[in-house]
């Protein structure tokens, strides 16, 4: 025991446990900013990252190639099926957007929840320990990207951006865990828009729980599921799934809706970031749409 | 120029390990099966046997400071993890046989430790709500699996590249 403390190394090296331990706690917490030494490591090695995802990316592309070709036959026959449909779709959507703007015109309302700019990104690299759902991508402030913007890929919404730096940003996916995580968002489908916060992830079903709904409405599975907008950051309609069961919530106040998530949360490439026109409110999505509930 | 193929191969596997992340989780009849690269450990346990377990530290807490500071934001955990495992290795090896099978066994059990510390860390902190038992199928295995093939595949070329670095140092002092 005694040449186990009079080892100088032994106590340099306890020291530097206290340090780091101290370390951990001090960062454990929610921090808004990132410290500037941090967003130096987090650029350059985010640059480092870049050169290794790139080629990675083609190769899967690749792949994806083989697979897309090898299922054309099967694809075709289905969309053959699908085009007359289309085309009616189609002259509908075309006759209510014209008769949409018109009214729009009519009232003066010119700002649309529904607007934003995309700003396009790659994935460069997902947290290989992936205990927490993050992804990084390859814009960051330089590009207009702000924290809390909404994450995407062409099946819908993926998550949203909690860390930015100069030309990096990491995305914390829908399907975290982390119970501090909402979305405020809507059921389409019925007469009206029915609203609820996504709240939580159910890791066994590996569904979205979509909470608050008031227990009078009655709700239908596979109705779908989009971004309210009300949350103050989001834009409205983005699609974030649709629903397989509808329960009542451990309270017995109001329901509880399991939804599948429209996209896919593996082998993530190309995303988009949603930066809303409308003036975005400050702090986290749903936080507006909280206070506007509670009063 | 082999003076610095130590780090270099670090530096790869570091970078790669994010790479080979995107792949996973794998899907196989509607079970998510993840698996965790652990590249960069399994390398600095294999510095640690055949080189020198100081190195093996500086490498560790460099790297995981990086990998703290990009990917987790919880700075110290990976810092800490990485040197305490070399450190363990250092202290085993000590009383072991080194060959190139002990070493891989040694690195194998080694990272289901450290991945079990992880999971650990990660339920204390609540960031996850796991059973044991769904970690023990879901991440442990599949992740010791794909680990342990990397390693036959690469233990033999790591073991070589470090028994040269090993040399030439040596030549270099006499």
């Amino acid at each position: 025991m005694s040449r186990f403390f009079s080892n100088k190394r032994l106590i340099l090296l306890m020291l530097g446990v206290i340090l780091l331990v101290a370390l951990i706690s001090y960062t454990l917490r929610d921090r808004d900013n990132v410290s500037f030494p941090e967003q130096v490591i987090k650029d350059t090695v985010g640059a480092g990252q870049s050169l290794f995802s790139g080629p990675a990316h083609f190769v899967t592309g690749i792949f994806d190639n083989v697979d897309s070709l090898l299922n054309t036959y099967k694809e075709n026959q289905h969309l053959k099926a699908r085009l007359d449909e289309f085309a009616s779709v189609q002259a509908e959507v075309t006759d209510l957007r014209s008769e949409n703007e018109q009214l729009k015109e009519i009232v003066g309302k010119e700002a649309d929840l529904r607007d934003y700019n995309p700003i396009q990104a790659t994935v460069i690299a997902r947290n290989p320990d992936q205990w927490e759902e993050k992804v990084i991508l390859n814009k960051g402030e330089s590009d207009g990207v702000k924290e809390n913007m909404a994450v995407m890929t062409a099946q819908g919404l993926i998550g949203k951006v909690t860390l930015v730096t100069k030309s990096h940003s990491t995305v914390e996916l829908i399907s975290t865990q982390n119970p501090n995580y909402r979305v405020s968002a809507m059921v389409i489908g019925g007469e009206e828009g029915v609203f609820g916060l996504i709240e939580g992830y159910d890791a066994k079903r590996r569904e979205l729980m979509l909470k608050r709904i008031d227990a009078q409405i009655e709700l239908e599975v596979g109705q779908q599921v989009v971004s309210s907008g009300l949350g103050g950051i989001f834009p409205k309609g983005l699609v974030i799934g649709e629903i397989t069961e509808i329960t009542i919530d451990e309270f017995g106040l109001t329901q509880l809706a399991y939804v599948k998530p429209s996209s896919d949360f593996t082998l993530l490439n190309h995303v988009m970031i949603a930066d809303r026109v409308t003036p975005e409110v400050e702090g986290e999505d749903s936080e507006a749409a909280l206070e506007e509930e509670g009063s | 120029m082999i003076r610095f193929i130590l780090p270099l191969i670090a530096l790869v596997l570091f970078f790669l390990e994010p790479v080979f992340g995107l792949f996973s989780p794998l899907q196989l009849d509607g079970v998510y099966y993840y698996i965790v690269p652990r590249f960069l450990l399994m390398f600095l346990i294999f510095v640690t046997v055949y080189y020198d377990t100081r190195h093996a530290m500086y490498y560790g807490l460099f790297f995981g400071l990086l990998y703290d500071v990009f990917f987790i934001d919880i700075i110290g955990l990976y810092a800490f993890l990485y040197p305490m495992i070399c450190l363990i290795t250092g202290y085993v090896v000590k009383s072991v046989h080194r060959n190139l099978l002990v070493a891989t066994i040694l690195t194998l059990v080694l990272t289901a430790l450290f991945e079990f510390v992880l999971y650990l860390f990660f339920s204390v902190i609540s960031v996850i709500s796991m059973p044991v038992d769904v970690f023990l199928t879901t991440r442990l295995l599949p992740t010791m699996i794909a680990n342990s093939l990397f390693l036959v595949m690469l233990g033999w070329v790591f073991k070589s590249l470090i028994v040269a670095r090993l040399l030439e140092r040596e030549n270099s002092k006499a």
